[in-house]
């Protein structure tokens, strides 16, 4: 009896989860099916057929992608690296914190609901050369102007990009860390310290392997988040070099129908490095659990 | 597990681009006023049949959204005459770049969806109508069914074909765009505006305070045409089909110009705004002095707002100046294609192309000599700002546009040649 009804709830899980699966499935596997078909050059609107590599090989001839390449990785690493060692000391301070954790937490976490285009908005309000803390920074007697003040808005490296990544996902980082820091951990600190664990020990043996697989699962996603992000660096980056999806989408503008299957190529070589990077990383992690649990 | 599933939607989302949903609002509720002003002539009966076909329905208009001051001409005058004639609401449906508008209409074509399509009108350029057209996308030969085209003057070059390509009746005309100087006469003096040569040479004087959008921005490749043009001789060698022989050691010519100009542009050369509206931005908090546009008439509300300084003046250089003539397509999939047309006939009225002018400073595509004495002095009653040039100038001296294979092989060859160098 009880193995029936286990299988009923399961059924019913199934049917109350498929019209949210079917709509995922339809838009999100519909559209990336669509996308792959077109990146073979199929586009029979304007007499073309399916079956050509043509748009991978320009694409990859394309200096605009060979230098996109190097930029994309780059902000995607440097804003996921500074995020998450911010993340986890802000965490860690939240943490720390006897009185007003509370509000400590909330501070660290008021940027949650802030979408991104509006954070980039406000990067460039706020860094631009004609910006509010070149401004600041004028009317205190620092330097000599706003064509003094350092350019970090569509600047070569893309620091702004960088900036407003590491502003919005920092506090998802932490807010991650600090929900696998407030487990149980303190009471397996007080017993490492009762055993006469020192502070450097209690780190390394309770709270590192504690965070480790919320910290990376966080991690990787900031960084395909990061490298597949369209807006921020479309308002603070720079049209050449442009990151991937930029590029992709300035393939996907482009008024002459046969630069679609490029755009497309663009968009599905972003999909296929993520995807990888997200398969790598849950394998990763269960021989991790496997090996510590 | 359902956060990264959401991330990596976002992270994928370009691919899923095509099934972007569109902000229609259906609000259409039937309009009681009678359907007065419908043109019984000959090409009239066609008009009469389609237009009564359209009452209760709703047009949406898909256009570039980035004017105030034309979206407001849009939802005010525009949506009241529909509503009052026609029984028709409109929805305007403001897209960044034209091409957005294209590119849905493409995807629902692929799709299938041949019928009840979501574009109802498209305010059109060139290249888009080009590809467009490529793309089999545009309904035909209505233009000659509404009533206002008598005072289209089908004689225009500019009208009969669009950056080259033969219209054919697939769109029917909206408004007059010519290219002006836009600068700040407290900077610039009459003698640095004359010509392109005089403006690089202030900008050689003056570093950082020009700059102009990277084609393909619609804005960006007029500015790099007009250097083409103004480095070889004008447009005259280049109109017709493309001729590699031909355009290759001009546009070598081109670039050498336009790299040797880039350390005195904004931000040294070293990037470009990716859009005209960065570009009227920079201008508007004074780091540049001066920039091209297609939307001279524009900038007298500017000025009257506030945004621009009151020294705001306009030039077209003594070579002349680049214009064209921009247009609304009928997709053929479109649900309201009836709607769609009554919204192109509203959009060439005279009284309509008066109304444009007067409250958005877009000019005319009629031709006055057509549309009578009357419309030539409403045209000419209206205030133009002391920062706007007068049509007739505008007008004088006005450059044609290429075809399309050479405006894509520019924009390209711009790309490898002056931004990535």
């Amino acid at each position: 009896v009880s193995r029936r009804r286990q299988l009923s709830r399961q059924v019913r899980i199934w049917l109350l989860l498929s019209p949210a699966l079917a709509i995922v499935g339809a838009l999100f596997l519909g559209g990336l099916l669509l996308g792959v078909v077109q990146s073979f050059g199929y586009l029979p609107l304007i007499g073309r057929s399916l079956g050509s590599l043509d748009a991978y090989r320009a694409v990859w001839r394309d200096p605009a992608v060979r230098a996109s390449l190097i930029l994309t990785l780059r902000t995607a690493l440097v804003a996921t690296a500074l995020s998450s060692v911010l993340g986890v000391a802000g965490a860690l301070t939240v943490r720390a914190t006897r009185r007003g954790r509370r509000l400590a937490s909330l501070v660290f976490q008021y940027n949650l609901s802030v979408p991104h285009s509006v954070g980039a908005l406000c990067m460039l309000l706020l860094l631009q050369q004609s910006g509010l803390a070149s401004r600041l920074a004028g009317a205190a007697g620092l330097g000599g102007g706003e064509r003094s003040f350092p350019v970090v808005v569509h600047d070569r490296f893309g620091w702004a990009i960088v900036a407003e990544l590491v502003w919005k996902e920092t506090p998802f980082i932490g807010v991650v860390v600090l929900a696998a820091l407030s487990s149980g951990v303190q009471e397996l600190e007080d017993a490492a310290r009762s055993l006469g664990a020192g502070a450097w020990q209690r780190l390394r043996m309770i709270v590192v392997p504690l965070v480790t697989p919320g910290l990376v699962a966080t991690s990787v996603i900031v960084f395909a988040f990061s490298f597949g992000s369209y807006e921020v660096p479309f308002l603070l980056g720079r049209p050449f070099p442009a990151t991937l999806p930029v590029v992709s989408y300035q393939y996907y503008r482009d008024t002459d129908l046969n630069a679609r299957p490029q755009a497309m190529a663009i968009s599905v070589g972003i999909a296929a490095f993520v995807g990888t990077l997200v398969v790598c990383y849950a394998a990763a992690l269960d021989r991790f659990v496997r090996r510590t649990g | 597990m359902s956060k990264p599933v959401r991330r990596l939607t976002i992270a994928v989302a370009l691919v899923v681009a095509i099934s972007a949903c569109s902000s229609t609002k259906e609000s259409a509720s039937p309009s009681t006023t009678s359907g007065v002003g419908v043109s019984t002539t000959a090409s009239g009966a066609a008009f009469a049949s389609i237009a009564a076909e359209v009452r209760g329905q709703t047009v949406n208009w898909y256009m570039y959204g980035g004017s105030d001051t034309i979206n407001a001409f849009a939802t005010g005058f525009v949506a009241t005459t529909l509503k009052d004639k026609y029984g028709i609401t409109l929805n305007q449906v403001k897209v960044g770049d034209t091409v957005e508008a294209v590119n849905k209409v493409l995807g629902e074509k692929q799709a299938g969806k041949t019928t009840d399509g979501s574009v109802d009108a498209i305010w059109i350029n060139g290249e888009n109508f080009a590809s467009g057209k490529q793309a089999d996308l545009w309904e035909c030969g209505f233009v000659k069914d509404l009533p206002s085209a008598k005072n289209v003057d089908f004689a225009n070059p500019n009208v009969v074909n669009d950056f080259g390509l033969p219209v054919e009746g697939c769109e029917s005309p909206w408004q007059q765009a010519n290219s002006a100087l836009v600068y700040d006469s407290a900077k610039l003096g009459a003698a640095d505006v004359s010509s392109m040569t005089s403006l690089f040479d202030w900008a050689k004087a003056h570093p950082g305070q020009l700059t102009y959008p990277a084609p393909p921005d619609f804005t960006g490749s007029m500015f790099v045409r007009t250097a083409f043009y103004d480095t070889n001789g004008g447009p005259k060698a280049f109109l017709g089909k493309f001729d590699a022989g031909k355009y290759q050691p001009a546009a070598d010519k081109t670039w050498a110009r336009l790299n040797d100009l880039k350390p005195s542009l904004w931000m040294k050369g070293t990037t470009y705004p990716q859009t005209q509206t960065e570009v009227a931005k920079l201008y508007a908090e004074g780091t540049v002095a001066a920039y091209l546009t297609y939307g001279p008439g524009l900038v007298g509300k500017e000025v009257d707002k506030g945004t621009y300084p009151k020294t705001t003046r306009e030039a077209v250089f003594t070579d002349g100046n680049i214009g064209n003539i921009s247009n609304i397509a009928v997709p053929k999939n479109a649900a309201h294609k009836a709607a769609g047309k009554v919204l192109a006939e509203v959009l060439l009225s005279p009284e309509s192309q008066v109304e444009y002018f007067k409250e958005a400073g877009g000019f005319p595509a009629i031709s006055a000599d057509k549309a009578g004495p009357n419309f030539k002095r409403e045209l000419d009653a209206v205030p133009v700002s002391p920062s706007v040039l007068p049509l007739g100038e505008l007008t004088k001296n006005a450059l044609p546009e290429l075809e399309k294979a050479y405006v894509v092989k520019i924009e390209q060859d711009w790309k490898t040649n002056v931004l990535q160098k």
